[in-house]
């Protein structure tokens, strides 16, 4: 066995203040000596050393985070957000396979004809829409009574989230608006009206319930789609220049809306 | 001293439902039992105590402040601990996790104070052992004491429990009894059941709800008192009882104004109280 390890640089790698291949080096005694071992325990402070159990403790004890979860982290997501998000219907796997596996559907139905371009373009608009409304409710968000009583801001919550599900879902229509054949600017017409939606989505859930909101805010949009097409002629005419100006002006709108009825939503006054 | 509940005159519809048609409630510390028949509205008054739903008319003030005050909210909410009917989980979740995740609900966003949090209250409530579990393989039991868990994190002032008793084997319900019974020092407790002798064995408070109104509030002893020399022990079924039924020992037991004949005076319980508030009609509809 090497000497002991001098009292003054015991004392210093005791209190932390020796690092790298040095402290490697009195560590690599420290554990093999019992004299110095002794030593060690009366220089640390009674209360570091219960930390630092503690610490070991908390890693033992709490479980490998959920492959979404470590995902976030990896993206510098702090740990409690990436739990909360983590938690969200729109996330799952799942979720996320049943979003690819309808915009596969729309993309085979583009390349047929030009209804079936049509059919890609409304999925795409309305699947984030859909990730929304899935992220934060009554019948869809299993925790959502308790989420409302506590006082993490409900809406803060749902910002959150949304924040999350939009880019994702959004991400996937993108990507599968790209396999589209040769219809240039068009195959991104449904971004637009996808933000626009969800945004009014959003502001009329603090008039009506969620559910409600989203509903009838999807169905008078797909009215509008048949019957625009129907009086225009033209199968795209819901997605032409001016109605991407109108979904511009209707996402400034109800952001507007949202920002100044929030209180609304996170009082349950349309849970 | 501030109460943790006053309310005056609550109304809440519900589509065409009057959920709460003018309920006046005052909540000291202690353990307030809410009884009524299904219907009753004790589910819709729970979540306007517990900030989920707002009232339509009415004042609630809650720990001394507002809910509909939007900086008074937080901290209400930071002070509440709520347990709702049917609380819901990510199955996915362990029951760490899912406490955990409320915990980060509740502002613990420090890692170490919240995990030690989480484990105090799962071991608070005899789930210790199992907090590595997932949700799903636990029993109907331990996920009703996982929610019961949520709603103590933070050592909240106000504990809102809806129907925590509900689904429990009569060993469970005594041990959530011993839990609560500690629990409620210092703190106010309201318990919302259909068991009258949870109520009778653990609550300092009584409330009856009836159609959405407040019927009754006192304490357990008072409620028995309701039904003071109208409950009597007989051979035969009374057709002019309230209620009447047949027990164990095969004699009837009558509930209401009219003795029937040759029958004997008995001591009233904290249930026949109960059952001459809501009445024949209501526990009707409860059926």
């Amino acid at each position: 066995m090497s000497p002991h390890v001098q009292s003054e640089l015991l004392a210093a790698y005791a209190g932390g203040e020796i690092e790298g291949a040095r402290a490697y080096s009195i560590e690599a005694h420290v554990v093999e000596c019992a004299d110095c071992q002794a030593a060690v325990a009366r220089l640390v402070e009674p209360a570091r050393m219960q930390r630092g159990w503690a610490d070991i403790e908390d890693r033992l004890d709490t479980p490998r985070p959920a492959a979404i979860e470590a995902a976030l982290g990896r993206l510098g997501v702090p740990g409690h957000l990436a739990r909360l998000l983590a938690a969200t219907p729109s996330l799952s796997v799942s979720w996320l396979g049943a979003v690819t596996v309808a915009l596969a559907f729309a993309v085979i139905a583009a390349h047929e004809s030009e209804r079936g371009l049509l059919l890609f373009l409304c999925v795409a608009a309305l699947l984030p829409l859909a990730g929304v409304a899935a992220a934060f409710g009554r019948g869809l968000d299993p925790v959502f009574e308790i989420a409302v009583a506590a006082p993490f801001s409900s809406v803060r919550l749902l910002l959150l989230r949304t924040a999350a599900v939009l880019p994702t879902t959004i991400a996937l229509a993108g990507i599968a608006a790209l396999t589209l054949p040769g219809v240039g600017w068009t195959a991104a017409a449904w971004l637009l009206p996808s933000l626009g939606l969800t945004v009014m989505s959003l502001a009329l859930a603090t008039y009506v319930a969620p559910s409600r909101a989203f509903g009838g805010v999807t169905a008078g949009w797909l009215a509008i789609v048949v019957f625009s097409a129907i009086d225009a002629g033209d199968r795209l005419a819901a997605f032409d220049s001016g109605a991407q100006v109108a979904f511009v002006v209707l996402a400034l709108g109800g952001g507007i809306v949202l920002a100044l009825r929030q209180d609304h939503l996170d009082l349950g006054r349309t849970l | 001293m501030t109460l943790a509940v006053k309310a005056a005159g609550v109304h809440k519809r519900l589509g065409s439902t009057h959920a709460l048609a003018g309920v006046s409630l005052d909540l000291g510390d202690g353990i307030t039992g809410l009884l009524g028949p299904n219907g009753a509205g004790k589910t819709t008054l729970m979540r306007v105590l517990a900030t989920v739903l707002a009232p339509d008319s009415g004042s609630v003030r809650l720990l001394g402040h507002d809910p509909a005050d939007r900086e008074a909210r937080p901290v209400i909410r930071r002070r509440l601990g709520y347990m709702p009917q049917e609380p819901g989980f990510h199955q996915r979740f362990t029951a760490f996790e899912f406490v955990d995740y409320v915990a980060i609900l509740k502002e613990m966003t420090a890692r170490r104070e919240r995990h030690d949090e989480v484990r105090r209250v799962l071991d608070l409530v005899g789930l210790g052992d199992v907090a590595q579990q997932r949700i799903k393989a636990l029993s109907g039991g331990m996920r009703r004491r996982v929610a019961l868990a949520q709603a103590l994190l933070g050592d909240p002032r106000l504990v809102i429990l809806d129907e925590p008793t509900a689904g429990l084997d009569p060993e469970q319900r005594l041990r959530f009894r011993e839990l609560i019974s500690r629990l409620a020092q210092d703190r106010s407790v309201l318990i919302s059941t259909h068991q009258t002798e949870d109520v009778a064995a653990l609550c300092h408070h009584v409330v009856v709800l009836r159609d959405g109104e407040t019927v009754f509030a006192g304490a357990p002893r008072e409620l028995a008192e309701v039904a003071r020399d109208r409950v009597w022990l007989a051979d035969e079924r009374s057709a002019g009882a309230e209620l009447s039924w047949l027990t164990g020992d095969g004699r009837h037991r009558h509930v209401g104004n009219a003795p029937p004949a040759h029958a004997e005076l008995v001591e009233p319980t904290l249930e026949d109280g109960y059952l001459l508030l809501v009445g024949r009609g209501s526990l009707a509809v409860a059926a």
